[in-house]
């Protein structure tokens, strides 16, 4: 690392000072925004009142869909990492393969990555349509079912079809990171554990995850956050009907501040949601500082 | 050990084997319908009585008559007491006269049915893949694949193929007998289709009744019945067995190439189930509104491309939220780079106190979307009066893109020698021009790589917009197409035509960054 500028200068803050403007208007600024709000009283049009310390918390953790929604939340995290993350690597592993229309296979799977995810919703909400969705309509066309089936009988079903089309559109993401891992490992070290005898899973397990574990991590971390902050899935699905019972945090909190307006609650939940990812986003700059040589 | 020769001896007789079960398999009934041929209800009847007997005597003379035609019939009859109002015990006898017959694979060779064809394309690979097989060994029973000469492995390769080829008809012979007689003929019993209605019955009279069936064939057909034996899947396995040996004497060893076709398998799976929703997306978009509530719907492609709907789409100012969309990622994107190209400069490029910081506060503030932070930024939206405007969903979008940018663009700024750079330095270029002329166009790749990722992700932003946005002029495409599907109607035709417009661009803008996305993806954050 050259020095360019002499220790003390102001240019260099100079330099960084719009990004840092940006970001403290329009990120730590409503941070500190939504943790003023909930320690005070608003009223249902959104007047602040007075300081009412920790009760807009108690409200929220009363609030009769709260354990509903935080056990969906934690599956829905949990299912569209955990089974994202696995997918992800064995699709990753098989397009690191060399084959004819690899290239074309990659584009692909890129698809559902740049996809906004309200169309994605969209259109799986379409395909699972009971009456005349498209799904039904070519199993049976190509003789698999004799019957149409009813593919969201009840809210359980309708949850897991949420985090089933979360994991679609997730796995791309994981592919491409753990791709780009594998890309930098070195041939030769295969080549050489060859040469030792060694078979595809003592390969797997010594060499390969070993050497993307930093790609993996990145990419689970960085999902967890984002499938923690998904909104679109769920709003679009099923708007979390019945009763909650399919919402996470994220469309409950929107809910519950837009249409209850129960604002103080609401706020007491955003910042519980934010201390959450705050806890993720220690551990994930823990581990890449780590790396980081500064 | 045993020696070439006799490998490919025995993988030709595999193949022989593999061929001659196949037939056999085929030749048994394993196809079974019923179908009942004639009914006849009795009112106010008990078994045993008078009436009973009657009707009884008139279905058996029926029955004989369809022996007579050679038929095999059974009668079937079955008895419904009830209890009326007055307490009267009524019963009806029902009659049937039913038929009950079986098929082998094989004879649906000449029924003509859609089946019909992928059969003969079975068998045709089958034989094909055995002469090929026979006549690339000849004379070249001992020499190692890998020596062949071009002919002898032409002939061994196309019997792969062929091979290959009957292997994925199996089962499409058997769901084209499923669609057939499960679909088609549900659909034409329950008057929900009709056309071709007429061809399909006269083809299945000829077939299962030879032709006698003639008027009646609509009424018989109706309560037609099909079941097949689980034994038809052996055939494949009776199949893959086929294409092993093929694989076994084209290549010698069976396991990596058998391992490859697997890998192919999967890979065309993965690319089938990413498409499909854009398959479903794209012909949705072109059928007509009744089109797209059809469950009966039979074809691959709508049976009329309506190009009206995007006219239409068009009119419903879906042009508007794309030029919107347009500005607010081209704005936010702009932003992002102005702002995050100097920092992430001086991040790469000099050094002083609270770098570290500076970098954590980044990296954390790429942690929160900005979705978590929904109301407080509303919030700020209201007293900034930045709600309702496409200006304020430019700051939001940029400044949550910018930790995302600052550590694409640090890492490629890293990867550039300094060398460029400090001579220009030493020729009297400013660190303003060393920027500009020396180090932006060598980075020209990870910029627009960056570039690109910022785009999409502001094109494809949809909840700030929905909660920040009221006034329809406003809007994005994500929340514009939400017009479409109100609580009680969708208009699916119309959403997906303007989710197809929306997700174009992105799509191929989002395919010619992938090279880089896999390097640039990773080489700011892991490997800084």
């Amino acid at each position: 690392m050259n020095k360019g500028k002499g220790k003390g200068s102001l240019t260099p803050y100079l330099w960084m000072l719009p990004s840092i403007l940006l970001i403290a208007v329009f990120v730590l600024f409503p941070i500190a925004i939504v943790f003023k709000l909930s320690f005070s009283e608003i009223s249902k049009a959104g007047v602040v009142g007075g300081f009412v310390g920790f009760r807009n918390y108690v409200d929220a953790v009363h609030l009769p869909a709260f354990r509903t929604v935080l056990t969906n939340t934690f599956w829905w995290v949990l299912s569209v990492v955990g089974i994202s993350t696995l997918m992800g690597f064995i699709i990753a592993m098989v397009l690191n393969q060399k084959f004819h229309g690899r290239k074309l296979a990659r584009s692909i799977l890129i698809f559902p990555w740049a996809t906004s995810l309200v169309i994605q919703a969209s259109v799986w909400n379409y395909i699972i349509k009971y009456e005349y969705g498209s799904l039904n309509n070519v199993l049976l066309n190509l003789g698999i079912i004799k019957e149409a089936i009813n593919w969201r009988s009840s809210y359980h079903v309708e949850f897991v079809w949420e985090c089933a089309v979360g994991i679609f559109v997730t796995i791309p993401f994981v592919a491409f990171c753990v791709l780009s891992g594998l890309q930098s490992i070195d041939e030769s070290l295969y080549e050489a554990a060859t040469v030792d005898g060694a078979g595809f899973i003592d390969k797997l397990f010594t060499i390969t995850i070993p050497l993307v574990r930093p790609a993996l991590s990145v990419s689970t971390v960085l999902n967890i956050i984002y499938v923690f902050n998904s909104f679109p899935i769920v709003y679009t699905m099923t708007k979390g009907a019945p009763a909650n019972k399919t919402d996470t945090m994220i469309t409950y909190l929107y809910m519950l501040n837009f249409y209850d307006r129960k604002k103080g609650p609401a706020n007491a939940l955003s910042v519980i949601g934010f201390l959450i990812l705050c806890l993720c986003a220690g551990v994930y700059m823990i581990s890449v500082m780590r790396k980081e040589e500064l | 050990m045993k020696t070439l020769a006799g490998r490919n001896r025995m993988a030709l007789i595999l193949l022989l084997l593999a061929g001659l079960l196949s037939i056999m398999l085929m030749l048994l009934p394993l196809y079974r319908f019923s179908a009942s041929v004639y009914t006849k209800k009795s009112g106010n009847t008990f078994a045993g009585d008078e009436k009973y007997l009657e009707v009884k005597a008139e279905v058996e003379s029926k029955a004989d008559q369809f022996r007579a035609q050679g038929l095999l019939v059974d009668i079937s009859e079955t008895v419904t007491e009830r209890t009326n109002s007055k307490g009267e015990v009524t019963s009806m006898v029902a009659f049937s006269v039913v038929q009950t017959f079986t098929k082998s694979i094989l004879s649906f060779l000449y029924a003509g049915l859609p089946s019909s064809r992928a059969l003969w394309g079975m068998l045709v690979c089958m034989l094909l893949s055995l002469i090929l097989s026979g006549a690339g060994l000849i004379g070249r029973m001992d020499l190692i694949p890998k020596y062949l000469d071009r002919r002898s492995k032409g002939l061994r390769s196309l019997s792969v193929f062929f091979s290959l080829l009957g292997t994925t008809l199996v089962p499409v012979f058997i769901l084209l007998n499923n669609r057939c007689f499960w679909r088609r003929l549900s659909l034409y019993e329950q008057d929900l289709l009709t056309e071709g209605r007429e061809e399909f019955y006269a083809l299945l009279d000829s077939f299962l009744f030879q032709g006698k069936m003639g008027e009646e064939a609509g009424t018989v057909l109706k309560n037609l019945r099909m079941e097949h034996s689980p034994l038809v899947w052996v055939l494949l396995l009776l199949f893959l067995l086929a294409l092993s040996a093929a694989v076994q004497i084209r290549y010698g060893s069976m396991k990596s190439k058998m391992l490859r076709i697997f890998l192919f398998a999967f890979v065309i799976a993965v690319c089938v189930i990413t498409l499909y929703p854009y398959y479903v997306m794209l012909i949705t978009a072109f059928r007509s509104n009744a089109e797209t509530l059809d469950m009966y719907f039979l074809h691959l492609l709508p049976t009329s491309w309506k190009w009206n709907n995007i006219i239409d789409i068009v009119n419903r100012g879906v042009p508007r939220y794309l030029l919107n969309s347009l500005a607010i990622a081209g704005g936010a994107t702009l932003l992002a780079m102005l702002c995050g190209i100097p920092a992430a400069f001086a991040m790469a490029r000099m050094n002083f106190k609270g770098k570290k910081f500076f970098l954590g506060f980044v990296i954390m503030s790429q942690m929160f979307s900005p979705v978590v932070l929904l109301i407080g930024i509303a919030q700020l939206m209201n007293t900034l009066r930045l709600n309702d405007s496409i200006l304020g969903l430019v700051f939001v979008n940029a400044a949550f893109n910018q930790a995302f940018a600052i550590w694409l663009l640090r890492g490629t700024f890293s990867a550039i020698s300094l060398e460029m750079e400090q001579a220009a330095k030493i020729d009297g270029c400013s660190t303003f021009g060393s920027l500009t002329r020396i180090l932006l166009p060598m980075a020209a790749p990870g910029i627009v790589t960056t570039l690109i990722f910022v785009f999409i992700n502001a094109w494809n932003e949809y909840t700030i917009s929905t909660v920040l946005i009221s006034t329809s002029s406003h809007k994005p495409i994500t929340v514009g197409i939400t017009q479409f599907s109100s609580f009680n109607m969708i208009e699916w035709q119309y959403l997906f035509a303007a989710s197809l417009l929306a997700t174009i661009p992105v799509v191929i803008l989002f395919m010619a960054i992938e090279k880089h996305l896999t390097s640039g993806l990773t080489s700011g954050g892991v490997k800084g």
